[in-house]
């Protein structure tokens, strides 16, 4: 019964820390739909806000321009890492592989406004126009570090006979690559996709450098306009956002939860079939 | 020499300074059950490894059917490999991994199904084709490894130390399925272990290997029988070794004592090493025996007992007997000139063989 | 051989475009003036002028406070989170507010701290009437802290949950008590997920412009504000360059502190 005590307290400590984690997203929910024009006061329920936003054609060319940055700059920095993996990996010498890796790592590192001054700097050099393709590149060029080291572990892991078993089994180099490495590192390869994604919706600092005028992503815009003042509109999208992501990471959640109930069970059922 | 499926011709392997493989020559013959075998680090899995094609040779030939293949990449030898950590593919299902070869060749769809079937079947897995291979136990991941191998139809079967991870009782029963399934199919064999129970219970032949050379080749009772030195006597089985003399063709000397003996053509009074296997020794009265020991230590083993003793010139003897003795009490050892096997210091096996050819 | 290099030809071309480039010249850059001509003047400028060393050892302090408040505040949630039931769901939750925008957050705050925001009317209702919140030192410090607190609880969980649990059993065995068990067991084998989360805080906290700016109100001037001050508005790129050169040593003497010693034989992680 003694042993109650701390526990309450660690759960009180624990409530407290979600309650201030949650605390700003929740009310910027609970403002979107407030009938007023300010952050102050509720002054009834109402729909408006989203309206606006849906009729807002800057807002969501905003939204759409930062979801197909997203996209395409994961998607380009997960194949050009998940090669550069496989070539550090058959990299015969360790101090070359680690120097590498180094280098790797040095815009994981650096500081966001670094990154976005150097390229800025990097691009005027060449003459590149500030807009979507130096946004784009940018992107690309942050989000490449981060899937190599997503994939370069499950490359490690990989045992080296699963390898010479394909080539045993007659398979070619390109045919042990697509057939027997690429599906066994796909979970680190989408790991890498998924956190190249979530860096590319997420980067302000990077991309508030080299935009230039005429091109906006969503971070952009919400700074230009929270500069302003408070505009009930971005609460409304804030919201869609979060729903987005709860929708994304719940389902996320049970596909884990499923899959692993799924094996358990199917273990067992051969374990039975073994025993008997 | 048509029955030689693989040769390796003075095959050396070298890595920097250390040179793994000495001067390799041994013939394959086809549908025969072979294992090499040896402590760990002996080059058995790089001989291995250069049959497969995973290794190259730094001087020597490697022929397969009489072509010299040393250039040959794995994936397109005729051999396939069951590998130790079994190396199944873990984003296929079973058939799926069994399949793997037979889609890499383009073999006909139904064609491959139904030699999925079969090599299923062969490993006792029929109808675990759906199965992930996260949901197979240890044992079933050797069966579909082995499968997988032999559904390619391969000459020569490779076998690397595959029942080392699993447990006492699973490895004796595979030890018989492995032997059953390669006489069913009657392809050569090529098992890798540093187990010389397994390699006595399984093999047509066995090579005996140490420090990157092969020590001795043979049938397995040869093998037990005539161990060629100190090394493979006490390698294969359990034994008592004790140094003496040949006093004359079928006379050797040993423990202050003459023996009678059945081998012959060694020197007169050259040195020697005699050796006696455990359960060759039967326990007696005092003094009514060859030797006198003291009982030192008894084990109770289930089928007999372990004792060892010593004799009055501190040798040491290791007996199996199914009777029971007291420690710390002298008993006599009994045994026949049969039990007795002559060994002399350094010799090859090619004089080896020679001499036993001379007089047998 | 062949197929080898080109593997890695993108790769390498990222290093070189991206990584190399940029940063040789933004070495570069910090030696030239605003109006472009080769000087050291702008390191004689930041050693000098007493306004660069002072925000830079305030921005430094600023920084330490954060990573002091997050570490604070992190390892005990993460140590109770990992002994909850449904621990990983919990470290979702935790992790879920990263994926709002980090422009929405600092937005809301805006919004809660304002004169007639949500916070002041609490106060005025247990009667500690209204303050000014937003623009202080304390409303940046506080926002960058619960910025930066899902990024310090992550590696120091990971560090929990990878401990061998037998070990903290072996340690009461051994007679020590809770409190020695975490402080001569569970503590130093999680240090390397401290010095992670310590990493992850300290250097992004030296940089942080937009919180200055939205939440600070421009009072507190990091690092990051006076790179993106030069860059942007002033273009005086030489100086904000050099101001960055500044950071990437700072940068370095984090990584350095916080390096992990015992892996000094050239393991990969």
């Amino acid at each position: 019964m003694k042993r109650d005590h701390p526990i309450r307290w660690s759960n009180l400590y624990l409530l407290l820390v979600f309650i201030v984690l949650y605390l700003p997203i929740i009310y910027l929910i609970i403002y979107s739909f407030n009938a007023g024009d300010t952050m102050d006061r509720i002054t009834g329920f109402s729909w408006r806000h989203y309206l606006t936003l849906f009729a807002d054609t800057r807002m969501i060319s905003i939204v759409l321009n930062t979801v197909i940055i997203a996209v395409l700059s994961a998607l380009l920095a997960t194949i050009i890492g998940t090669f550069g993996a496989l070539g550090i990996d058959q990299l015969k010498k360790r101090s070359l592989q680690n120097g590498i890796l180094s280098l790797n790592n040095v815009l994981m590192v650096s500081p966001d406004v670094i990154i976005g001054a150097s390229f800025l700097i990097f691009f005027t050099f060449l003459g590149v126009k500030l807009g979507f393709g130096s946004v784009l590149l940018s992107h690309i060029a942050f989000s490449v570090p981060i899937v190599v080291l997503m994939v370069l572990p499950k490359i490690k892991d990989m045992s080296q006979t699963m390898i010479d078993a394909a080539y045993d089994l007659g398979a070619t180099k390109w045919q042990t690559l697509t057939r027997v490495i690429l599906p066994a590192i796909t979970p680190g390869i989408f790991a890498g996709y998924f956190m190249a994604f979530t860096y590319s919706l997420d980067d302000f600092a990077v991309t508030f450098f080299v935009t230039g005028n005429g091109f906006s992503t969503l971070s952009v815009e919400i700074y230009s306009r929270a500069r302003q003042g408070i505009d009930l509109e971005v609460n409304a999208l804030s919201t869609l956002m979060f729903l987005v992501s709860l929708l994304l990471v719940g389902g996320y959640y049970l596909l884990n939860r499923y899959n692993e109930k799924k094996k358990i069970h199917r273990a067992k059922a051969s374990q039975e079939v073994d025993d008997a | 020499m048509a029955g030689n499926v693989i040769e390796f011709r003075h095959i050396s392997k070298s890595y920097d300074e250390t040179q793994v493989l000495k001067q390799i020559d041994f013939e394959i013959e086809a549908g025969k059950f072979y294992t090499l075998l040896g402590p760990s680090g002996c080059g058995k899995t790089t001989i291995l490894r250069m049959i497969a094609g995973f290794l190259q040779p730094t001087a020597g030939d490697i022929l397969f059917e009489g072509q010299r293949v040393n250039d040959l990449p794995a994936n397109r030898r005729q051999v396939n490999t069951v590998f130790q950590d079994y190396a199944l593919f873990p984003h296929l299902n079973v058939a799926q991994n069994v399949a793997f070869g037979l889609e890499i060749k383009k073999v006909a769809k139904g064609q491959i199904a139904q030699k999925v079937e079969e090599a299923l079947r062969l490993v006792q897995l029929s109808g675990y084709g759906n199965r992930e291979i996260s949901e197979l136990s240890g044992g079933q991941k050797q069966r579909v490894a082995i499968a997988r191998a032999i559904a390619n139809e391969p000459k020569v079967l490779l076998l690397d130390e595959p029942l080392s991870a699993l447990d006492h009782k699973l490895r004796k029963e595979m030890q018989s399925e492995l032997r059953s399934l390669q006489r069913r199919l009657g392809i050569t064999f090529i098992f890798v272990t540093h187990d010389q129970e397994e390699a006595l219970a399984m093999s047509d032949q066995i090579f005996v290997m140490n420090a990157g050379k092969i020590l001795q080749s043979g049938t397995p009772v040869d093998i037990y029988d005539e161990p060629i030195n100190h090394f493979v006597a006490d390698f294969i089985g359990e034994s008592n070794i004790i140094p003496g003399k040949m006093k004359a063709d079928y006379v050797v000397s040993f423990d202050g004592h003459e023996f009678d003996c059945v081998d012959a053509g060694m020197k007169q009074n050259e040195p020697v090493e005699v050796v006696i296997r455990p359960e060759d020794l039967d326990i007696t009265a005092a003094n009514t025996g060859q030797v006198n020991v003291t009982v030192d230590t008894q084990l109770f083993r289930g089928v007999d007992y372990q004792i060892t003793a010593h004799d009055v010139n501190d040798n040491e003897w290791k007996i199996n007997s199914i009777h029971k003795t007291t420690v710390g009490q002298l008993v006599g050892l009994a045994f026949d000139p049969e039990d007795i096997h002559v060994m002399r210091y350094g010799e090859d096996e090619a004089t080896f063989d020679a001499r036993l050819e001379r007089y047998e | 051989m062949k197929s080898k290099t080109a593997y890695l030809t993108p790769y390498f071309l990222w290093i070189a475009l991206f990584v190399i480039a940029p940063m040789a010249l933004i070495l570069y850059q910090s030696f030239f003036s605003i109006t472009g001509h080769f000087t050291f003047g702008n390191y004689e400028q930041y050693l000098s002028s007493g306004v660069y060393l002072k925000m830079t050892v305030n921005s430094i302090w600023y920084a330490f406070i954060i990573t002091v408040l997050a570490l604070l505040v992190s390892y005990p949630t993460a140590y109770l989170i990992n002994h909850l039931k449904n621990k990983q769901l919990w470290l979702l939750l935790i992790i879920l507010p990263t994926w709002i925008n980090l422009l929405l957050k600092t937005y809301a705050f805006i919004g809660l701290f304002s004169q007639n925001g949500s916070i002041n009317d609490f106060l005025r209702f247990v009667g500690l009437g209204s303050h000014q919140i937003l623009f202080t030192d304390a409303s940046f410090i506080f926002v960058a802290t619960y910025i930066e607190i899902p990024f310090m609880i992550l590696p120091i969980f990971n560090a929990l949950d990878e401990l061998n649990p037998s070990l903290v059993n072996a340690s009461r065995d051994l007679g020590a008590s809770a409190w020695q068990t975490f402080r001569r067991v569970i503590f130093p084998l999680t240090m390397p997920g401290v010095k992670a989360g310590v990493q992850a805080v300290f250097i992004p906290s030296l940089s942080l412009f937009m919180i200055t700016r939205l939440i600070g109100g421009n009072r507190v001037i990091t690092l990051g504000t006076a790179i993106e001050e030069h860059f942007l508005v002033t273009q005086n790129w030489g100086m904000g360059s050099t101001i960055g050169v500044i950071l990437i040593l700072a940068m370095f003497v984090v990584m350095f502190l916080t390096r992990d010693r015992k892996n000094k034989g050239g393991q990969i992680r």
